[in-house]
């Protein structure tokens, strides 16, 4: 908003703001009936109860409710009762409390509470049996693993933090939640270990959510963005996970999670980029194994960012480097190539980013037209018509797949447009632009913070550590927690 | 600060479009295989040949059969390689690069003149022109050489002289002479430099002289190329002065602490039947040089040579592998041929040459504290020629192949 123009705020809102519960039904009701548009609101009930020994009228939405609780726990007990005795005793919910002004009765409706108004008194009872409707808990879908837990997050907040409790039992394992500022006010929760966390990179995080104000951040997929100190960078700076026990081991290193209700994802904070290249299996596999794969994930990192860029610097002024059976066969392939070798990598590495943007976009049922269209005519057709050599197809073929080979979404996303920076390097200068703009790309990876920890840590600068940063150690010869996190216990056995 | 953000910004226009110049596809290149160097009658001109390589034949399995030949021959004259390079691209279409040159040939006429080291002297200057490819001496013209040279069944001619060159130095007829070399050999100035001779000539040799004691061309081949690799031109000073067998050659390459050993396969006298030969492989080590340098007297050089044998074929049918008496005989017997042969070699170079092939120079340079005193010991003229070269030869092991035991010619002929 500009600063010339005024917050208008309606004058509903600025009512509420201050509205003390009355002593007369009539007119709380009158007031609550004009404040939620009661008759228009489809879902919004008001109910008058007539029972023995006095009026009570409820509010309620209908469809964020449990109705058999509300049966058999309010109804049901407010029109039997005999004597006049107070609510509490009334009614047997356990999270039944008092409300004493119309600002929380609204947080609490909005939260799936049901409000009791009792002629007479100038407080009103709320009773808490929301039925929220989500999805059960499922298998995790874009982190597979072959071996590990198989439960995933879903869009409820209490399911999550449920899932976060069985994970790690603990007094220590605090869920802490912060409102952020915005229409309507949405609750974050941060889950942390009380006795690792580092309360400074805690308080980092809880100053900057208390600094949003932007309105409609609804899951943390938008408060990412919100929360990160260079949105406009390549390289993201929070974790991205959808798995339970990846979220868990993080939390017992000292990291914190952030949990937000209709997200099926946490974020973790603060991170380095090693993380983005482990997957929870290197630490269930074991030792040799995990590194294995970890080792064939290394190769595909750099298969994926230079393997183009290198073709390209290398065909074009180096081509006394390739061994002189390779230079005839691309020679010979290319004698009948009408593009220059850097536009016909761009062409087949667009081409290859078009199968993937459309086979996320593309409904399901017509799934394998993709895979035939990318095949035939981006693989063979495109040699036989002469529009790309065969060896650049094998090429993008094979960046395009190491790319996949990310553990995570986010830096595949990086991997992908740094490659282009590359190409685009390698073919001014050939080895030595390359080689310089790798210098650059790498120097303000160094550079990069999250949360006020450096992003290449614990490489550089070094510092102690489980030592899981390339390869990880055999688990019982992990001594450290984090050193870069400066957690409160550093000692891990 | 905007006109800095203008100055900036044309700045990298101009580092953006000066990045193309020295871009060149692949497929506008010519790639040159083998250049050869004949003289001419005029003084500095010489006549340079370039074999071109045809990439569509032979490279892709899937592409169609194409009708042109494999290779491309342009012989132009010039006065050296960089304008020999630009003279032939007056016929050739693509630009000529000379980047993937395998071998420099270099006719034997030519070599022996006064003006090889003025030639050689422009091979450096070229950035295309690798120096570790090979500089091989043919014995007739260079351009004859390459145009009579037509493998069988290598039909690219780059995989002929890599298989060609790679072959023949594991089995030591011929040493392995980069460019690079001719040039540290020369301008030291204390050995002699040895380069691969060959041929397309046949003159075969009427007497037999077992399988390595022959230069290019005598060897008596029927059939198949008659492209000849053997034996090695021997350099002294830039200059062509000799050539040696393949059996010296092999020679000097076990007696050279710089090049790799490889194993050989090569033929000694039966020491219990001196009518038949043994078949033996010879693994040597690395060489031991100890100079034991004298300012007034005879320098002494000790050589050590240790090998390990592996006797693969015995034709007199002589019992040497279960009677140790008899390996014995054997084993004394071809520590003394090699020995002898090997010293034979030596007095040669001592007192033909005056000069060694070994590169052995390098062994005696650390017994000088500055490169003056070096050179006025003088190496090549005064202490080499006059040294007291001892050769140590040692046979370490003795193994046979496959057979246990030799037939027993008496009960088979019974």
């Amino acid at each position: 908003m500009f600063p010339w123009q005024k917050k208008k705020k309606t004058e509903a809102v600025a009512k509420q703001k201050n509205t003390k519960i009355s002593r007369s039904l009539k007119e709380n009701v009158a007031y609550l009936e004009e404040q939620y548009l009661y008759g228009t609101n489809f879902d919004f009930n008001s109910k008058e109860l007539r029972g023995s020994t006095g009026r009570y009228h409820l509010f309620y939405y209908s469809t964020i409710i449990d109705t058999k609780q509300l049966n058999e726990h309010i109804v049901t007990p407010l029109l039997e009762t005999k004597r006049d005795i107070p609510v509490p005793r009334i009614v047997t919910l356990s999270s039944l409390s008092s409300v004493k002004n119309m600002d929380e009765v609204e947080k609490g409706l909005s939260a799936g509470c049901v409000i009791i108004f009792k002629e007479g008194m100038s407080e009103a009872f709320e009773a808490k049996i929301d039925d929220f409707k989500h999805r059960a808990v499922e298998k995790p879908e874009n982190e597979k693993t072959v071996k590990g837990p198989k439960e995933s997050f879903t869009e409820s907040l209490p399911v999550n933090i449920s899932i976060f409790r069985k994970q790690i039992p603990s007094k220590d394992l605090i869920v802490e939640n912060i409102s952020i500022d915005s229409r309507p006010t949405m609750p974050v929760s941060l889950v942390y270990a009380r006795d690792l966390v580092n309360e400074e990179i805690l308080e980092n995080i809880k100053k900057r959510i208390k600094k949003i104000t932007a309105s409609n951040i609804r899951n943390i997929e938008i408060l990412e963005q919100f929360l990160e100190e260079r949105p406009a960078s390549l390289f993201p700076t929070m974790l991205y996970t959808e798995r339970p026990d990846n979220a868990g081991n993080y939390i017992m290193e000292g990291y914190v999670a952030i949990i937000m209700e209709n997200s099926s994802s946490c974020l973790i904070a603060p991170i380095t980029i090693w993380s983005f290249f482990h997957s929870p299996e290197d630490r269930y596999l074991r030792w040799a194994f995990g590194n294995f794969s970890r080792l064939v994930r290394a190769i595909a990192y750099f298969i994926t960012l230079f393997v183009s860029a290198t073709y390209v610097a290398i065909t074009n002024y180096h081509s006394q480097l390739i061994p002189i059976d390779l230079l005839l066969a691309i020679a010979s392939s290319r004698e009948r190539v009408p593009l220059p070798i850097v536009f016909e990598i761009l062409l087949m590495e667009v081409a290859f980013e078009l199968i993937r943007e459309a086979g996320i976009r593309i409904p399901s049922p017509l799934g394998p037209t993709i895979g035939i269209v990318g095949a035939l005519i981006l693989g063979q057709a495109a040699v036989e018509a002469n529009i790309v050599s065969p060896i650049v197809v094998i090429i993008v073929a094979l960046s395009g797949l190491s790319s996949f080979a990310a553990a995570n979404y986010s830096i595949n996303h990086t991997l992908r447009i740094s490659r282009f920076l590359f190409i685009f390097a390698a073919s001014m200068y050939g080895l030595l632009s390359l080689l310089g703009a790798i210098l650059l790309w790498v120097a303000y990876v160094v550079s990069i913070n999250s949360f006020g920890v450096s992003y290449f840590s614990p490489a550089t600068p070094s510092n102690r550590s489980p030592r899981d940063t390339f390869f990880r150690m055999i688990l019982k010869k992990e001594k450290w927690r984090p050193g870069f996190l400066n957690p409160k216990d550093w000692d891990k056995q | 600060m905007k006109k800095l953000l203008i100055f900036m910004l044309l700045l990298q226009t101009a580092v953006l479009l000066s990045g193309c110049y020295d871009r060149k596809e692949l497929e506008e290149q010519a790639y040159v295989i083998s250049i050869g160097v004949d003289m001419t009658e005029s003084e500095d001109v010489f006549r340079f040949t370039f074999e071109i390589a045809n990439p569509e034949v032979g490279s892709a399995v899937s592409s169609p059969s194409t009708q042109e030949p494999v290779q491309e021959v342009v012989s132009v004259l010039g006065t050296d390689f960089l304008s020999a390079t630009s003279a032939a691209n007056v016929s050739v279409a693509k630009e000529i690069s000379l980047d993937q040159v395998r071998v420099v040939i270099v006719s034997e006429k030519l070599a022996r003149s006064k003006k090889f080291i003025h030639l050689m002297q422009t091979a450096p200057s070229i950035i295309d022109l690798k120096l570790n490819s090979q500089l091989v001496i043919s014995k007739e013209k260079a351009e004859e050489f390459i145009r009579t040279n037509k493998p069988k069944l290598e039909s690219r001619p780059h995989k002929y002289f890599q298989y060609m060159l790679d072959r023949a130095k594991e089995t030591g007829v011929i040493p392995e002479a980069p460019l690079v070399r001719f040039f540290q050999i020369t301008e030291g100035d204390a050995d002699l430099f040895l380069a691969p001779f060959a041929t397309t000539k046949k003159d075969p040799k009427e007497e037999y002289g077992a399988e390595d004691n022959y230069k290019a061309g005598e060897v008596n081949i029927k059939g198949g190329n008659s492209t000849q690799f053997i034996g090695s031109a021997v350099f002294k000073e830039g200059q062509m002065i000799d050539i040696l067998t393949g059996e010296e050659t092999r020679f000097s390459l076990m007696l050279d602490t710089t090049l790799p050993q490889q194993d050989i396969i090569a033929n000694y006298t039966d020491p219990l039947r001196p009518g038949f030969d043994l078949a033996a492989r010879v693994q040597a080590d690395k060489v031991k040089v100890k100079i034991d340098y004298k300012p007034t007297g005879k320098t002494n050089i000790d050589v050590y040579v240790s090998m390990h044998m592996n006797i693969f074929a015995v034709p007199s049918t002589q019992n040497y592998m279960i009677n140790s008496k008899n390996r014995n005989i054997l084993h004394a017997s071809l520590q003394k041929q090699l020995q002898e042969e090997g010293e034979k070699f030596i007095k040669k170079t001592q007192e033909k040459y005056k000069l060694e092939p070994f590169y052995w120079s390098l062994h005696i340079r650390s017994k000088f504290l500055t490169i003056k005193d070096y050179e006025k010991a003088d190496w090549a003229n005064k202490i080499y020629p006059n040294a007291n070269v001892r050769l140590h030869v040692k046979v370490r092991s003795l193994e046979f192949g496959k057979l246990l035991r030799e037939s027993d010619l008496r009960k088979v002929r019974d």
